[in-house]
Order: C-alpha cells, then structure tokens, then sequence
C-alpha cells in the first residue's frame, strides 16, 4: 500500500523527548508500519520445536495481513514460505498447526507442493501446453520469505532481501537468548505446554512501550501485589508452605530504587532489556534437583555466572519479547491501528525436572493469561492511553527521563532503570525503519 | 444413583450461578471446599492443570487472592464493574469422580457487561460435588469454553 505521508511528515512526529499521537491512532500510519518495520524487521515466526517431524507446519502472520507457514522437511531442514497458491492466490492451510502428508495441496484446484515450496504437479497439465506457461519456473512454486534465519531454533523471517543476517541484526541483545537457552543443563529449550492468545484492543505499541517502563509496576500492579501479600502473610504459619504465586506477584511491588538499579541497556534496531545484574526475577527459588543438574552440566562457576544474568524483559523488536528467568515468550501480532494479539508460550528447559516448566506455566497463567492477575490491569491502561489521545488537549505524549544521561557504549546504549532510554531506542528504529533507509 | 435428587443439584447450581451474575464472590467462595479449585482449560479436553497452560486454575487461596484484588479500589481493570447474566441448561448426572465425588455436566452461556459491553461465552460445566450435611459443596469446578485456544479478551470474573 502507498500512501501520501512525506519523510519530512514522518520524521516530524517523532522528537527526541515526544511522539505525536498519531503513531497510536492513524490507519495511515499504521499501514505504513506494517509496510516499512513489519514488512522489514526480523519477525519472529516460531520455534523449531513446534515442527518436530517431517512435514509438521505452524502458520502466522509476518505483516498485520501477510500469512506463512514454517514448515519442516523431508531433510529436517525448516522451512519459511508464503501461505499462498502459486496459482490464484489461495491459503494453503488454514489451520494454525498441523502436518502435511506428503505434499501441500491446494484446496482450490489441486495443484500440489513439496515442503520446501517447490511444485510437484498440476493435474490436467495439458491445458497448459503451448501457452507459454513454464512448470519448471520457481515462480510457481510457493514462495519462500526473502529471508529466514534460525538462532538456537528461534526462527524468524523478513520480507527484506536487505537485511543484514539475523546475528548481526540482533546484536548484543543476542545475549539474552543464549541466557534463555543455556539456563537448560542441555543447553536446549523446547515450546511446551500450549498457547495463550490474548486479543489487545490499542495500537501495538503499548505493549513495547510498557515492557520496561519500570515505572508503571508499582502503580498498575499495586492491587495485586497487596492483595497477595496481605492474605498470604495472614495465613496461619501452618499453612506458610512457600507460594510460588507469592515469588511470582510480589516483585510487581519492587520499589522505584530497585528498578533503577536493575538498569535498561539498548542496541542498534530498536532492541533492549531490563535487569542484568538484578531482576525482579531475580529471587526465584532454585530448585535443588535442578541446580544440581546445571552443576552437573557446566561447572559451579559457570552456572552460577548463567543464573546471575537475570533480566526482566527482553524486546527483539518489534515482535519478540522473551524471558530468560521465567523461560517464557510473548509474540506480538499487529492486526489494526488499535488492535493485535499477543501470544504467550512457555518454553521447557531441556534436562530440567519438570517443576521448571511447571512454573513458568503457572507463571504465565497468573500473570500474562487474559484471565490473569497481572496482564488485564496493563492493558486497561494501554485502552485508557488508547482513548485518552483521541482527546484534543494535546497532539503529543512525553518521553524526557533521564533524556541526555544515557552512556554510549561500543554497541549499546546503558542507562538507569526508571529512565527512558527503552524509549528512545524503539523511537531510534522506528525513525529508522520509517525513513525506508533503515538497511542501506 | 437413583437415590440423587437431581432438582436439588439443579438449584444448587442456579444458585452459584446467580452470586456469580452479582458478582459476589465472598458468597462464591464459600460453596467451594477446603481443597476446592476452579479450572478453566486453554485447549480442549486438556488433561492437565499444570503441565499445560490454562486461562484459569485457582485453589482457595488464589480465589480469595483474586477476590481481594476484585474489591481493591486501584485495580484499574475493575474500574467499570462487570455483571453477567449465566444460562445453565442440559444438566446430567455423569457417575461418580475417582474420589467419589458426583460429577455433573451441564453446558452454560454467560452473557457478560463490562467496560459498557455485551460479551458472550459459551460452553459446558462439569462439577464435582460433595454432599455436606445441608446440601453439597464443589470440590471442582472445570469450564469448558468451546472456543479455549482462540484469542481471548480480557476476562475479570470467574464464569
Ligand atoms: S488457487 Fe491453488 S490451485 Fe488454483
Ligand atoms: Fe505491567
């Protein structure tokens, strides 16, 4: 789609310290993101243990619109391709996951397909003879994404044949997903455990924006966090059996101090994360059968230095947010200006006692499910943020925290954890992606 | 099980409908027992509580938790209140749990207002009841949406 706003437009509503509020509620601009960061960007597809055996498909959406399927081969090999007939156009599957037998197949009129993509066969073929039309070209063929890339089978996609390669794209924020990953004695993870869908009615942003706003928790979570505490720490001491929902909520409350000491660091792209040194995950119990078997795995050292990098949230923009403590994901899918879905699954640590799972379960059913504790109080403010910038007091929302204290570093950006720099790195790659020169 | 009075369940279940239509969940609460738990499934005939994600799966204390919180003045999310209207029809007596408990299963539609709203949810119910001296008490209460795996809005109340 093209539309008719100029560079100049563009880059006047994003300014060092404020964005205008059409990034949250114009269609116009919404398209255009979908077309220039979406259309762009690395977007996370799936994780390779969601297609374990041969002809195992997952299929989502790359833009707001855009439909593909990972697939995986006869070889083993995965695959990213376009969910669209080669023909007139049709989805090949509709089902979000599933397997292939053998060959996809058109539903419309048969023509059949390889897992990688490639046409096998279109039945009553002769019609075709003399016309021109070529069997062999790959343009009929499913079409792969321009490019796919696989880091510790976190898959991900871009429509741009420009982009650099996904390690280089993700950069130092890399870190975290190896944290995520080596925090199994195997050093492997795998999904587990299902899906949460979660349908967000405010632009997409929000979600971005309040990953490592350490200074909503407090405000926004207060509810929770009393609640919990109050009851719990009422109950008869025989009843005081530790409570992982009491680990889990309580943190909500950590002090402005604490989040501030836990930092936010920011790299090229518009990736960054919370925490570090320190997280509000950072007391979770460690469970003896699982230390044991990360000792066992790595030395005392080395675990120790793999526990001790604890961050909170961890933004690949602009689709992937990860939790390497909790082993949990959340994946953001954009559908219009002021809605998308965010997905959350849970990953197990391969090696680990099944407790490890049984925790980031529990972790992402108290606090990220639609029927959460944590989840629906974020996005009631993000629907008030949402409704609120439709009123004419102002064009504009402020970013200043901690503005021009930022420490540039080799090939990141650190600074306090209650400042803003999450926000100026996101608005840097939004400047950049927007401009349509974000690869060149 | 001819020995069951069947109306009897059946107003017990309109009843813990109806303080759930209010909501009152102080009331609520007390129909379920000690080791009570309510679980709402997210993938259909989900065996597993913990060893698979659900939308919803509370003991006591994490009801009276959630109850709290319902209450709590800066809980923005309950800001605009939240009522429902809930329809139980199809009620079956369906045997006896591993525990001994009465099974029940009926199918429901919650029509639920909130945030100036109407919402619709649909499914089925399966109780496991526990005859106490005056009546019966739940000692589970398993909610089957029939759409558990799609994308959910923001659910407040237990349905
Ligand atoms: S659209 Fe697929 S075979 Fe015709
Ligand atoms: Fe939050």
């Amino acid at each position: 789609m093209r539309t008719t706003i100029s560079h100049e437009e563009l880059d006047s509503l994003v300014e060092p310290t404020r964005l205008h509020k059409r990034l949250y509620t114009d269609p116009d601009i919404f398209e255009l993101e979908m077309e220039r960061i979406w259309g762009q960007a690395w977007i996370f597809i799936g994780h390779e243990s969601q297609v374990p055996k041969v002809g195992d498909y997952f299929a989502t959406n790359i833009t707001h619109k855009a439909p593909v399927i990972m697939v995986r081969d006869k070889e083993g090999k995965v695959h990213v391709l376009h969910n669209r007939c080669a023909h007139k156009g049709a989805k090949l599957v509709e089902n979000r996951q599933g397997n292939v037998r053998g060959a996809f197949r058109c539903p419309y009129h048969g023509w059949s397909y390889k897992h990688d993509g490639t046409l096998i066969k279109i039945p009553n073929e002769a019609g075709y003879e003399g016309t021109g039309f070529d069997i062999n070209d790959t343009c009929n063929n499913m079409q792969p994404v321009a490019q796919m890339g696989s880091y510790r089978g976190f898959v991900f996609a871009t429509l741009s044949a420009d982009a650099p390669d996904l390690k280089t794209w993700l950069g130092g924020a890399i870190d975290c997903l190896d944290n995520l990953c080596d925090r199994s004695p195997e050093g492997e993870v795998e999904v587990a455990g299902g899906v949460l869908r979660y349908e967000h009615e405010c632009n997409w942003k929000f979600i971005l924006e309040n990953l490592n706003d350490t200074m909503h928790p407090m405000v926004v979570h207060q509810s929770v966090v009393q609640a919990a505490k109050d009851y719990i720490d009422s109950l008869p001491a025989s009843a005081t059996r530790e409570r992982s929902e009491a680990e889990i909520i309580l943190p909500f409350g950590s002090s402005y101090e604490n989040f501030e000491e836990s930092g936010i660091t920011g790299f090229p792209y518009g990736h960054h994360y919370d925490g570090g040194k320190t997280s509000i995950h950072a007391k979770y119990t460690v469970m003896p059968a699982y230390h044991e078997a990360m000792v066992k795995a790595y030395g005392e050292e080395r675990t120790r230095d793999i526990y001790s990098f604890n961050t909170h949230n961890t933004l690949y923009y602009p689709s992937l947010t990860i939790k390497t403590a909790v082993q949990n994901i959340r994946v953001v899918r954009p559908i219009a200006v002021d809605r998308f879905v965010v997905e959350t699954w849970s990953f197990r640590l391969k090696g680990a006692p099944e407790e490890m799972l049984q925790r980031t379960l529990l972790y992402s059913r108290l606090i990220n499910s639609s029927a959460g504790m944590v989840g629906p109080d974020d996005l009631e403010v993000y629907r008030r943020t949402q409704e609120g910038l439709e009123s004419t007091a102002s064009d504009w929302v402020e970013f200043h925290r901690q503005y021009g204290k930022d420490e540039q570093q080799a090939d990141r950006v650190v600074g306090g954890g209650t400042g803003d720099l999450d926000m100026r790195t996101q608005y840097k790659a939004w400047k950049a992606y927007m401009s349509g020169e974000v690869f060149a | 099980m001819s020995d069951i009075d069947i109306r009897a369940i059946e107003d017990f279940l309109y009843r813990e409908a109806a303080l759930l239509d209010r909501p009152d969940l102080d009331s609520w609460m007390q129909l379920f027992t000690e080791d009570g738990t309510y679980w709402m499934p997210a993938a259909e005939d989900q065996t597993d509580p913990l060893n698979h994600i659900s939308h919803m799966y509370d003991d006591r204390v994490m009801m009276e938790i959630r109850r709290r919180n319902f209450v709590h003045p800066r809980a923005s999310s309950k800001d605009s209140g939240v009522r429902a209207s809930h329809l139980i029809g199809n009620i079956r007596l369906a045997g006896k749990t591993d525990r001994g408990d009465l099974k029940v299963t009926s199918n429901f539609h919650v029509v639920l207002w909130y945030r100036d709203e109407q919402r619709v949810y649909a499914g089925t119910y399966e109780h496991h009841l526990v005859a106490t001296g005056d009546g019966w008490a739940i000692r589970h209460k398993r909610v089957n949406l029939i759409n558990p795996e799609a994308p959910q809005r923001t659910l407040i109340i237990y349905l």
